[in-house]
């Protein structure tokens, strides 16, 4: 790490989207602690992530709504090396993600947090949290709805 | 059903040493551009052919990680000097190679060109500077999984090895025998990078990388390139002695087993390639003298066993525990050593599978040849999907006779 303090402040950043017009709605919606996702006005079906059109019908009238930031853990890992990915989640090593199966149905990748790494199963009912991570970014984490410790992620 | 069943051979191919590169054990530092003519020099020895053969002709080119250029089959003909009649450029990640094997027939089998050249040469490893990144290989990993705390590809096949463990009882053990039988086969390769054996113990107790996923799940990356040569069956004739034919190939890309939303990870597209392959060959999984399976990951090699019909979906790991998958087994696998122990090229990484099975039905395997090896299923996948597995997916079946 560079002696420099604003080579620091870069290197130890979170990892930032693009943040594009078809994507901007999702990344304000988190700023507002609000999870979105998309839904096709003419099959009602959801999905994520962004997309220009619906991939169950084609339709390109899919709208941002608002999940109910609930669902399960379908599948999981834990993080024991940084790889291609911001120095700054040394901090935290190790650390679970999760494929969390929302209620609406599309599968979305988050960090588990508020809870111990033995309590991060699949099947695990689980909901959302939001962090404030930079001025201008918060991130979906999810928590075990129940068994929920004080090992706090970020 | 297209009809392709022996009407194109593989005739030549080349595969250049693999290298990490580091200078303080010698190993040279060169870039793609070198790769690429060396592969082709070696593809056109193994041949007997000179590089004004291919003027008129087919070039298949991948990409790279590094350099990265959008315009790169441009560049790659002018520095071969080839003036080809028509080039295709892959994009498929892993199984670029795969695709440009499969186009390149179409379009010798569809009489544009009677023969086709194709390279797949990367330097991951050769960046000129810290600064230097490589290619974004996808723009949804940038937006959608780095900033939530995903590590590449190592965390995507964590979530599916867990999920195979999870549904099938699935052990490391299992994959272990996967990583210890490719060493070994590495062992004899000349061109491997890793080539000292591997203990279940040292699997075992490797570097937790991504929970299940250890260091030794892991392909590893090395800077090399390899090519083959295509011919239309009367073509191969006049060319070699020792034609490799193409009885038959299958594609699936997107594919999710079950819905969109909530498909069941552990079935790759491979699945739905490998019949359409199969019939178009006129053989079963048990005709299989061997098979080569793109490895970038233990796991993967085990689910694509299933996806192959070799066993049933989930029980890849009593089919590992049981069958000899060496050189000398029932059904040797990666007999090369594979992406886990001879090394990843970059994109050029699934060619090695291609090139392995033509040395393999050439018997110019060496030290480890399959003992009348006859059939060869090769398989490619590429392009690591959000939340899924793997988009791209191709199974080919490779013959000595048609």
């Amino acid at each position: 790490m560079s002696a420099s303090s604003e080579t620091a402040e870069q290197y130890w950043s979170w990892t930032k989207p693009e943040i594009t017009t078809l994507n901007q709605p999702f990344w304000d919606g988190l700023r507002r602690h609000e999870l979105l996702i998309q839904k096709c006005k003419k099959c009602g079906e959801y999905q994520w992530y962004a997309r220009a059109n619906c991939i169950h019908c084609g339709s390109r009238e899919v709208e941002w709504v608002r999940s109910s930031g609930k669902g399960k853990i379908y599948s999981y890992t834990v993080i024991h090396m940084v790889i291609g990915n911001s120095p700054l989640f040394n901090r935290e090593l190790p650390f679970a993600v999760a494929l969390v199966e929302l209620d609406e149905g599309p599968r979305m990748y988050a960090m588990m947090t508020d809870c111990e790494l033995s309590d991060v199963k699949i099947d695990v009912p689980v909901e959302v949290v939001f962090r404030d991570v930079a001025p201008d970014l918060t991130i979906p984490m999810f928590r075990p709805v129940k068994s929920q410790g004080a090992s706090r992620v970020f | 059903m297209v009809l392709m069943k022996g009407r194109v051979a593989i005739v030549g191919y080349g595969e250049t040493p693999y290298t990490r590169p580091r200078a303080e054990r010698g190993q040279p530092r060169l870039t793609a551009e070198e790769y690429a003519s060396w592969a082709m020099e070696l593809a056109l020895s193994s041949a007997g052919l000179s590089k004004s053969d291919f003027d008129g002709q087919g070039l298949g080119v991948t990409g790279t990680i590094y350099p990265h250029a959008e315009i790169w089959s441009a560049e790659v003909a002018q520095n071969l000097g080839i003036t080809p009649k028509m080039i295709i450029r892959a994009d498929q990640g892993g199984a670029a190679a795969a695709s440009l094997l499969i186009q390149g027939a179409l379009a010798i089998n569809a009489g544009l060109v009677d023969m086709f050249l194709c390279i797949a040469a990367d330097a991951p490893l050769s960046m000129p500077t810290a600064s230097a990144s490589g290619a974004r290989t996808w723009r949804y990993e940038n937006d959608y999984m780095l900033p939530f705390g995903m590590m590449g590809p190592n965390s995507i096949f964590a979530f599916i090895m867990k999920r195979h463990m999870h549904q099938y009882g699935t052990k490391r053990e299992h994959t272990g025998k996967i990583a210890i039988t490719q060493r070994y086969h590495a062992s004899m390769n000349p061109v491997a990078y890793l080539k000292a054996p591997m203990t279940m113990d040292e699997y075992l107790s490797s570097r937790v990388i991504a929970d299940p996923i250890h260091l030794l799940d892991c392909c590893i990356p090395v800077n090399g390139g390899l090519a083959f040569i295509l011919a239309s069956k009367e073509k191969a004739k006049q060319i070699t002695d020792k034609p490799v034919y193409l009885l038959g190939f299958g594609e699936c890309h997107n594919y999710t087993h079950g819905s969109k939303n909530r498909p069941d990870i552990t079935y790759l597209g491979i699945v739905k390639a490998a019949p359409e392959a199969y019939k178009m060959a006129g053989i079963e999984p048990k005709d299989a003298s061997f098979v080569e399976i793109y490895d970038d990951y233990t796991i993967a090699v085990l689910m694509q066993l299933e996806d192959l019909g070799f066993c049933k979906k989930g029980e890849g790991g009593k089919f590992v525990e049981q069958t000899d998958i060496s050189i000398h087994g029932q059904l040797p696998v990666n007999t090369h050593g594979g992406q886990l122990s001879a090394g990843q090229a970059g994109i050029g990484g699934g060619c090695s599978h291609i090139v392995e099975a033509a040395r393999q039905l050439r018997e110019e395997a060496g030290q480890r040849q399959v003992k009348d090896a006859k059939i060869g299923v090769v398989t490619a996948i590429g392009g690591l999907a959000y939340g899924v597995n793997l988009v791209h997916n191709a199974v080919m079946v490779f013959g000595k006779e048609v």
